[in-house]
């Protein structure tokens, strides 16, 4: 028994940061699974339940445009907070924005539209309460009324996503035909390079797991955690 | 395929690149050692390249990444390293030479290898004070390699015997093993990432694609290089295929605007690989006029005629059907941020796709009268939207946004219409790029192509392009007027006002261009007469019902402006050339 969904999800602007190209942001062609899971924990989750994305349906042209925005240069740091606590003074703690500015430029995605077809497996942490119908129902009620508790957004918190639930007797939309070309994966399918799945947050660390990303008929299949085509 | 696979995969097909764990480096001379480590010889390895003299190119094992540390290279490195001897102020030459001794007695502790051992001896006897015994003073700070002598004539340097070899290969492999983001393969990741020289406006000790200078920038934990973990392989490849394309005359790069921008093709057919990359150098950077060898003129004039056809309309699968499907191409242009250089566009494409898209930009681009120079290069038009056309003035991110539209066939961006609009109106100069670079965008981001013909259009009614065309009869009347010698036409005057606020400026033209007309009457009566009929031909055109001088116009309607004044001023002088031709084939 599968509990699937389907998620329609759009915006103006996306940015999936390829690790390699973080700095001097570059972004992925296609939304990458991690993100979709955070689209989808945004909208409903509970320590119970653990999302696993299935597919990734591509329904624009993938488009970019770079930009230049000025970000900050240093996080702010937990030791001097703590030797602040430590002292009982706040001196020197601050980090000024303005005066610690970084120019970074970043080529990102424009106009873009996906379904995040996805299901969810219950964990150990699961107590007799929950069920996989409870869960379902509740993130169906609220993806159909557009609650969610933090704005879900396109790889970076700056491009928010629209969302909207695709129900289950309802196809799947498909790209314009004008878009059915070879970089959607339409003919042959098209390589996309190892992409990020995942951070392991479980193992020592935290090392991030890749997948070789294939772009077949508008859509990449993303592999389930644990199998071969996981690299770790 | 992402864009460092890519170029790890590029590497491969480079003929003479480096082996894994070695770099091409500028070397500047090589001392040759006798077997008790004195030296034999020392000879120059620069050649005179006009004024300049210039290092060889050679392979060695990689270079450190020198930041503030002092650390050697292995087997050679600059003098100052190798000698103790420099030509600066040399605070830190005695550190870094003993650095540079440490370094190799650590690495190649007992050996029985005539070279290395004569290496050793070589280090124990130096002492800085003797340079200048044996070598010329402009050699100081050149990269220095070492061989036997007796192996030197063979090219034969330390760093290529097998011993060495043996030491090089078993070094550096320390570090935890990660999954590699380019091979997918488990390896030790690199740390730092080798430096990519060449890149237009970067530092010159080279910059950095992958790198994570800032805490900022890190993730999770991870310091510098496991955030995007890369094998150090991986890592070579990627970034020696990049140094190789960035290099100058290589072949596979020009610069458009800040973006340098490098480019290169994959295919079964080498000749046609290296056909499809001289095109493609020809389209973006215009005419290679250097070719001189007889081979060389036959092959580019063979890329003339593919770019024409390209040019025309043609479908390059009919014009060179091996090149339009067999060829996959790849673009990458970037830019630099500092330490940092940042990607402004990629792309991957089938060459096939690439011309066509091409081609549709010659199509927009098409204007007449054409340039007189022939057809203008991709930074040709740039510089006309830069102050003073210098290149360096550019707008940044125009060139690589307007890059990427041209080789994908999107919109044309924005700025590129309003840059242009703001540069005419500040000097003034309409010529056959600015107006054709006006005329493409309205077409492909406006759908004007009605609106924005090709050549004077004397059935056209938008406003602006009516109010462009006659302010240019205004400004001939004048000229007919007054002559050449004036000292501020009114388009000098009055080109930004006008096409911007047409209501501001056009009752007082058309008041004095009744002095102008009256005043060519009394000289040349004929010419009044045509010149009264072109503007009421004009006129006429105008929509009775609406304003003829509206109080503003759109920044599309600016931009048919400049075309119309363009186009009607050409007008003006072809009319003027042909009865000179006429009279000259009668007599």
């Amino acid at each position: 028994m599968t509990y699937g969904i389907r998620l329609l999800v759009s915006g103006p602007f996306a940015c999936f940061t390829r690790p390699e190209m973080k700095v001097e942001r570059v972004s992925y062609d296609v939304m990458t699974p991690s993100a979709a899971r955070g689209i989808l924990e945004a909208i409903h989750w509970k320590p119970a339940i653990r999302w696993v994305i299935d597919e990734i349906h591509v329904l624009k042209p993938i488009r970019f445009r770079s930009i230049r925005r000025n970000e900050v240069g240093h996080k702010a740091s937990a030791r001097n907070a703590k030797t602040a606590m430590n002292r009982g003074d706040l001196s020197g703690l601050a980090l000024l924005v303005d005066e610690d500015r970084q120019q970074r430029a970043s080529t990102i995605l424009v106009d873009v539209a996906y379904v995040i077809a996805a299901h969810f497996e219950m964990t150990e942490k699961a107590g007799p309460q929950d069920n996989e119908g409870k869960h379902l129902d509740m993130f169906n009620r609220r993806a159909r009324n557009g609650q969610c508790f933090h704005q879900p957004c396109l790889g970076t918190r700056e491009f928010d996503a629209r969302f909207r639930l695709i129900d289950l007797d309802e196809p799947i939309p498909e790209p314009d035909t004008s878009a059915h070309t070879a970089e959607l994966g339409y003919g042959t399918p098209r390589d996309l390079g190892f992409m990020l799945f995942d951070i392991d947050h479980q193992a020592k660390g935290r090392p991030s797991l890749f997948f070789r990303a294939m772009l077949q008929n508008g859509v990449v299949k993303v592999p389930p955690l644990g199998s071969p085509e996981i690299l770790r | 395929m992402t864009i460092l696979q890519s170029l790890a995969r590029a590497y491969e097909r480079i003929p003479d690149a480096p082996p894994p764990g070695f770099a091409t480096q500028k070397i500047g001379l090589v001392i040759g050692l006798n077997a008790d480590g004195t030296i034999a010889t020392v000879s120059d390895l620069r050649e005179a390249q006009g004024k300049k003299k210039v290092a060889r190119q050679m392979s060695v094992p990689a270079p450190v990444k020198r930041t503030v540390a002092i650390l050697p290279n292995t087997f050679w490195d600059k003098t100052s390293y190798a000698l103790g001897v420099t030509a600066g102020s040399g605070k830190r030459t005695v550190q870094e030479h003993q650095a540079f001794v440490d370094h190799h007695r650590k690495l190649i502790g007992a050996t029985d290898d005539p070279g290395l051992l004569a290496f050793l001896r070589f280090l124990d006897l130096w002492q800085p004070e003797m340079y200048e015994a044996h070598f010329s003073e402009d050699l100081r700070d050149e990269n220095v390699v070492f061989a036997l002598e007796d192996e030197r004539l063979q090219n034969i340097h330390l760093h290529d015997r097998p011993a060495a070899l043996k030491i090089l290969n078993t070094a550096d492999t320390e570090g935890g093993g990660q999954i590699c983001l380019i091979s997918g393969k488990r390896a030790p990741f690199a740390r730092l990432h080798p430096a990519i020289k060449g890149v237009w406006g970067g530092q010159s000790s080279g910059g950095s694609i992958v790198s994570f200078n800032l805490d900022a920038f890190e993730s999770y934990g991870h310091e510098q290089g496991e955030n995007a973990p890369v094998s150090e392989s991986a890592a070579e490849a990627y970034a020696g295929a990049l140094n190789h394309f960035l290099q100058k005359d290589s072949g596979h790069r020009v610069q458009i605007g800040d973006a340098s921008t490098v480019f290169w093709a994959e295919a079964d057919d080498t000749q046609m690989a290296a056909l499809s990359e001289k095109i493609f150098g020809a389209m973006v950077g215009g005419a290679d006029t250097k070719a001189s060898a007889a081979e060389e003129e036959a092959a580019a004039k063979r890329v003339g005629i593919v770019l024409e056809k390209i040019r025309a309309g043609q479908a390059l699968k009919d014009v060179e059907p091996k090149l339009g499907d067999g060829v996959r191409f790849y673009v990458l242009g970037l830019a630099p941020n500092a330490a940092r250089i940042s990607v402004r566009f990629w792309l991957a494409e089938s060459f096939g796709e690439l011309a066509k898209n091409y081609g549709r930009y010659s199509a927009d681009m098409h204007i007449a009268p054409p340039d007189p120079h022939g057809t203008p290069a991709l930074w040709q038009y740039l510089s006309e939207t830069a102050v003073l056309g210098k290149r360096e003035n550019v707008p940044p991110n125009l060139a690589g946004e307007w890059t990427r539209s041209i080789l994908t066939g999107t919109p044309y961006p924005l700025t590129l219409l309003n840059t242009v609009l703001m540069r005419i109106r500040s000097d003034g100069i309409i010529n056959a790029r600015r107006a054709s670079m006006l005329k493409a965008v309205l077409v492909r981001n406006f759908r004007m192509e009605k609106e924005a013909p090709v050549a004077l259009d004397p059935d056209n009614r938008n406003k602006g392009y009516l109010l462009g065309r006659l302010f240019a009869a205004y400004e001939h009347a004048q000229t007919g007027a007054l002559g050449r010698g004036v000292n501020a036409t009114i388009k000098d005057k009055f080109y930004g006002a006008a096409s911007a606020q047409p209501r501001k400026v056009f009752a007082l033209l058309e008041a004095g261009s009744a002095n102008h007309l009256s005043k060519i009457g009394k000289v040349r009566p004929g010419q009044r007469i045509h010149m009264e009929r072109t503007i009421g031909g004009i006129m006429d055109l105008m929509d009775p019902n609406s304003d003829p001088f509206p109080a503003t116009l759109s920044a599309t309607e600016q931009a048919l402006f400049g075309l119309g004044y363009y186009h009607q001023r050409n007008a003006f002088f072809a009319t003027k050339e042909i009865p000179s031709e006429e009279t000259s084939t009668d007599a």
